[in-house]
């Protein structure tokens, strides 16, 4: 017979920083946990009873486990994960519901308890139904014509009906290293050789287990007692030491530690990485070493959040562009069938060189039309002009916006074709066409 | 101001201008587009962006004023997913520098490095290039620098300055709609062995459209 435990945090505004000490305790008690999400997490209770004494005894050992590491959680042991969660959210501390007891229990207990869409909610509250119990009774045939899938899956949840199986959860594996200084160092060439001996030794672990970091983290212990932290993401999952070392040097160079440093602790987070079998007209894909140390020597020399893979956000406002920084462009062999070589050519269209960011201008108008442009850039008579063009959005917020946009070309001495941008309060050089 | 009261050919079409001249952009070679704002020089190198990341290879942008517009490369075809961007804040010679590493990177088809108009770009260029040369012509990238002036020297195969002949508005009496311009590709200069790429001194006229 299943028994499934529920264990729920008290204070939800710590239930994403805490939800690690959460799994420690379910594991200390059961090899099958599951998360249920912020402050939530299952636990199979099942054959428990021969460690832990009655299930009564065993939820009381859930909380005292958790209050011993600065905890404040509601247990509660059911047959059904939806049974032993509504118990952790209704009732007090410690619940136990004896088997096949749950729909009874559930019966009295508020509707509001289940998580169920605003209008879901909105139109079973139009009918009145109020509690778990007046959901269940409801005819189901006739709840699946008016509220579909949605409304039976509720329905099932109130009756305490709840079949799937756990999904187990398990930790993340980390590959860390440490080591201790003989004295203290406050030069980087002592310390990348430390970083350098701890990832070749990542290097070896990952590589007997099959797998590729794709996040390295090391933590510095300063003489005075301070740490210094830092972390990098290589553009592709890495598992050569020499690869590893260079983006970790890189990152050192770029923010030194602020003093000599005692100790180093270097982690990776590591992924399996599927081999993929290229076709044979595809050139040789160029080492992940060689890619990972150029682009960490890139990053130190401009900023690690000034290089990525531009993508364009779903919005009408201007220029807004994400750079997808752990990202590395795709390679020939992503090809795409609808887009073999040769049948698509690059079209002869007009680039705007954009100015980051825009320069404010003085604009005159004329009969509405802008005729002269003074900014810090340049001073011009406008001689053409064609506008304005309106873009807008966020109209349903109360922070909407708008742009009018001219494009005008300025008098002989530039010559430039620019955009200007009026967002009805000052005027804006956004570029220039070239 | 060329006043036209008909639109340009629409973009893919009447631009075989542009094809004729992306072809003379070699690989294992520096390639120089120059030209003052407003020429054309910036169009000419999305194009030639778009058209190598079409074909599926990499395109690594180098850019030192933080003026290139992933909007406009779109528009001209390019896909953003086969793209990096490295934005330079301003600083010519980190430029230089990034530009330098990418192309001794295996794994870009072209390494594109914008300069801007800055009037520092000059500083220290030569050196920088003549080391870019001896780069690329050990990989298999096609490197182009963008500047207003030339700066390479001897050590480019190709150079096309860009001039602008038009700029074209619809509408009549007053301009209604900007639509494009016209622009003139000038071979300053050509190393090349293909025989249907265009020769020394020859000109090229490229409509853009908007």
């Amino acid at each position: 017979m299943r028994r499934i435990a529920a264990l729920v945090l008290d204070d939800i505004a710590t239930s994403i920083s805490r939800q690690g000490d959460l799994y420690d305790v379910a594991l200390a008690h059961s090899p099958r946990v599951e998360d249920g999400g912020p402050g939530v997490v299952y636990l199979d209770a099942s054959g428990l009873g021969m460690l832990f004494g009655s299930e009564e005894h065993l939820a009381r050992r859930l909380v005292g486990a958790a209050a011993d590491r600065g905890l404040r959680i509601r247990a509660a042991i059911a047959s059904s994960r939806i049974g032993a969660l509504v118990a952790c959210r209704w009732s007090g501390e410690i619940t136990v519901i004896p088997p096949g007891r749950e729909a009874a229990y559930l019966a009295s207990a508020p509707l509001s308890l289940l998580d169920r869409s605003p209008e879901m909610a909105a139109r079973l509250d139009r009918w009145g139904i109020r509690t778990l119990g007046e959901l269940a009774a409801l005819p189901s045939a006739q709840l699946f014509e008016r509220l579909g899938h949605d409304g039976l899956g509720l329905q099932r949840l109130a009756r305490g009906e709840d079949r799937r199986p756990l999904r187990p959860w398990t930790p993340p594996l980390i590959v860390e290293e440490s080591a201790q200084l003989d004295g203290a160092v406050d030069a980087l060439g002592p310390l990348a050789d430390l970083a350098a001996t701890l990832a070749a030794r990542i290097s070896d672990t990952l590589v007997q287990r099959g797998l590729s970091a794709d996040q390295l983290e090391w933590i510095c212990a300063l003489v005075d007692h301070t740490r210094h932290e830092g972390s990098v993401a290589p553009a592709v999952p890495v598992n050569e030491g020499r690869a590893m070392t260079a983006l970790v040097k890189a990152a050192l160079e770029a923010h030194p530690p602020r003093g000599a440093v005692e100790s180093m602790t270097l982690r990776a987070r590591p992924v399996r990485v599927p081999a993929t079998q290229a076709a044979l007209d595809d050139p040789l894909p160029p080492s992940p070493r060689l890619i990972t140390a150029t682009l960490a020597r890139v990053a130190a020399l401009v900023g690690a959040e000034r290089i990525g893979v531009p993508v364009l956000l779903d919005t009408h406002r201007p220029d807004v562009v994400k750079l997808d920084h752990d990202a590395w462009p795709r390679s020939p062999s992503d090809r795409s069938p609808r887009d073999p070589v040769g049948l698509r050519h690059a079209r002869g269209a007009l680039a705007l060189r954009r100015l980051r960011p825009p320069a404010s201008a003085a604009v005159t108008l004329v009969a509405g039309r802008p005729v002269e442009i003074r900014s810090e850039r340049l001073t011009a008579r406008i001689v053409e002009s064609a506008g304005p063009w309106r873009v807008s959005g966020a109209w349903w917020t109360e922070r909407p916006w708008f742009h009018d946009e001219w494009d005008v070309e300025l008098g002989p001495t530039h010559g430039l074709i620019c955009r200007l941008a009026h967002d009805g309060s000052a005027w804006w050089l956004d570029g220039v066409y070239d | 101001m060329d006043n036209l009261n008909e639109s340009l050919p629409p973009p893919g079409r009447g631009a075989q201008g542009v094809d004729l001249l992306l072809g003379a952009f070699s690989p294992r070679a520096l390639s120089e587009i120059v030209g003052p704002w407003s020429s054309g020089s910036s169009s000419l190198l999305v194009a030639l962006i778009s058209r190598v990341t079409l074909s599926g290879d990499r395109v690594a942008v180098v850019d030192a004023t933080d003026a290139f517009d992933p909007t406009s490369a779109v528009a001209a075809g390019a896909d953003l997913s086969r793209l990096l961007w490295v934005k330079c804040g301003g600083r010519v010679e980190a430029a230089w520098r990034a530009a330098d590493l990418l192309v001794r990177c295996p794994g870009f088809g072209l390494v594109a490095v914008d300069l801007g108009d800055r009037h520092d770009q000059s500083r220290g260029a030569s050196s920088f290039c003549r080391r870019l040369q001896r780069a690329v012509e050990q990989s298999d990238a096609t490197l182009v620098l963008r500047a207003s002036r030339p700066l390479a020297g001897t050590a480019a195969a190709l150079v096309v300055s860009m001039r602008r002949l038009a700029v074209r508005w619809i509408g009549a009496p007053r301009p209604t709609r900007f639509v494009g311009l016209v622009s003139e590709a000038q071979i300053l200069r050509a190393r090349t062995r293909s025989r249907s790429a265009p020769r020394e001194g020859q000109c090229v006229e490229i409509p853009w459209g908007l």
